[in-house]
């Protein structure tokens, strides 16, 4: 929804003014929520202050040890596997779709039917095939996150200049060569549409599977700090997965940049 | 008449096939390799626990489906009639605009679903907390694509009302709205699958009511013909709100229909 700024020069100070911009108001909001929990004497079973979410995930506590680092990596190892299946996976079979017409046919239509239903109701179902563990969340991550992924690439794949596909036709490309120099490259934008949803319904996956049957992972405290109505570690935790998703999106933009740099070249002209 | 029958046999006839197809394979293959029914239940085994009068009365379908429906009905008038409310704020103040759109954005990328537990513990086990939750996660698709319609107006269209002298109100009314319509549909079929996973992931933490209750509770007892008749309703709950949202967008933009046809 932001549009992407460029590296003009004088267009930098104002970059970092927006910037700035954005910080202050975050500040203001954690400031306004501290201040309220503190003034109106909010009890802490319900509702703590942001101080203390951060305080109880860096201070180790007395009486209850979080193991921040055992959970904070199970998740994170659930988010990478599942994610990294879901990305790879899904370009893997929209580069075989988009190759037959006929298959796409009959295919299509089913992806979008299953891409409109509520895929999260089949993680009880899962519980019973595979048992409870990483695995699990890992698979009902990737079931979660799989579908609009497929088909943000095939469309991407499919979205292509029918001129330019003629020309290279007439001047004898194969396959590979459509392939990897003129559908993958046009893809690139709609690839990472869809790598920049999937990772947030990723990490839905994940936590809803650490949420409903885990015994490790940030979705797990907030579940098991809940029963004590230990708010602290809750927001410390929901904290964590934050950091996640935008380390994530982070790095998804990185990529972006790097594999697509005529798209940000193109900014700098427009401007 | 006949020309209509025979288009609609045609758009639905090779839809209908293959699912009938897909359920008879289906159907073959439980049968065929005597899958036990703990590990997957054959369709006729879904459609007994959902139309057996014995096994119907013990899982109380229409009550499972009032609780949930209504959760996700609740949750989806909530999250339509805030969204536009608070775009058409955002949009209409700039001030607000800068105050309130990084916040919103950082709230955004949070994992919100991982809210579920805190909702429960603040509004307790009942429809409420899992109306908190699901419109906790369908509000922000809606909101943000609404003030993006809002928002990102032809340069060219708003200088020439501007000049023609004409009020905010009707910038907003004539150009703004109108221009929104598009976006905000877009950010209403998202949320319109994020109230049903709102409200299901809701039940399955904790609750009393409900389908996603009882595809809790039958997971406990391993009845996977009843989990995959939940799975069935859920599903007809989710495309029957996307068909309304589908023939709502037709009303509401009707010169969209009339660029589909022109094709």
């Amino acid at each position: 929804m932001k549009k992407r700024s460029n590296r003009l020069p004088g267009r930098k100070g104002s970059k970092l003014f927006k910037a700035m911009q954005n910080v202050v108001s975050i500040l203001l909001f954690l400031l306004i929520w501290e201040l309220l929990v503190r003034v109106l004497h909010i009890k802490e079973a319900f509702l703590c202050t942001p101080s203390s979410a951060i305080y109880h995930l860096f201070w180790p506590q007395p009486d209850a040890d979080y193991h921040w680092i055992v959970n904070i990596s199970a998740t994170l190892k659930e988010f990478v596997i599942s994610f990294a299946i879901t990305a790879a996976g899904a370009i893997f079979l929209a580069v075989l779709i988009s190759w037959s017409k006929a298959i796409q046919n009959v295919l299509m239509p089913a992806f979008i039917f299953i891409n409109s239903l509520p895929v999260i109701a089949i993680a009880p179902i899962l519980l019973i095939w595979i048992g409870y563990g990483l695995k699990t969340n890992i698979i009902i991550a990737f079931l979660v996150s799989f579908f609009p992924m497929l088909l943000d690439t095939i469309t991407g794949l499919n979205a292509q200049d029918k001129q330019l596909l003629d020309l290279v036709n007439y001047l004898h490309a194969n396959r590979w060569q459509i392939l990897f120099k003129i559908q993958i490259p046009g893809a690139m934008p709609y690839i990472f549409a869809g790598l920049k949803i999937s990772s947030t319904l990723c990490i839905m996956g994940v936590i809803v599977g650490e949420l409903i049957a885990s015994d490790v992972g940030l979705g797990y405290v907030i579940v098991n700090a809940q029963s004590t109505m230990d708010t602290p570690p809750m927001f410390a935790s929901l904290i964590m997965m934050s950091m996640l998703g935008w380390g994530m999106y982070l790095a998804i933009n990185l990529l972006e940049r790097l594999l697509m740099p005529w798209s940000f070249l193109k900014d700098r002209v427009d401007a | 008449m006949k020309r209509k029958f025979l288009r609609l046999a045609k758009k639905y006839g090779i839809k209908l096939l293959g699912i009938t197809a897909f359920l008879g394979i289906w159907q073959a293959v439980v049968v065929g390799f005597k899958i036990k029914k703990y590990v997957l239940p054959s369709p006729v085994q879904v459609l007994r626990s959902l139309f057996d009068p014995t096994l119907a009365a013990k899982n109380q379908w229409w009550t499972q489906i009032a609780v949930t429906g209504g959760e996700i009905l609740a949750s989806f008038t909530v999250t339509l009639v805030l969204g536009v409310a608070l775009a058409l704020l955002i949009a209409w103040s700039k001030p607000l605009n800068k105050l309130l759109m990084p916040v919103i954005v950082v709230l955004n990328s949070i994992p919100k679903i991982a809210l579920a537990p805190l909702f429960l513990l603040w509004f307790g086990y009942g429809i409420q907390s899992k109306i908190f939750v699901a419109v906790l996660i369908a509000f922000f698709p809606v909101l943000l694509n609404t003030v993006t319609g809002l928002i990102d107006v032809d340069e060219n269209l708003l200088d020439l009302v501007h000049y023609l002298n004409a009020s905010k109100w009707q910038t907003f009314t004539k150009i703004r709205i109108p221009n929104a319509l598009p976006h905000l549909f877009a950010g209403v079929k998202i949320s319109a699958t994020m109230c049903v996973v709102g409200s299901i992931v809701g039940e399955f933490i904790a609750s009393k009511k409900g389908l996603g209750r009882l595809l809790r509770s039958a997971q406990a007892n391993i009845d996977m013909a009843t989990m995959f008749a939940c799975l069935v309703l859920l599903s007809i709950m989710g495309l029957l709100l996307f068909w309304l949202i589908s023939k709502a967008e037709k009303l509401c933009m009707p010169w969209m229909n009339r660029e589909a046809e022109e094709e």
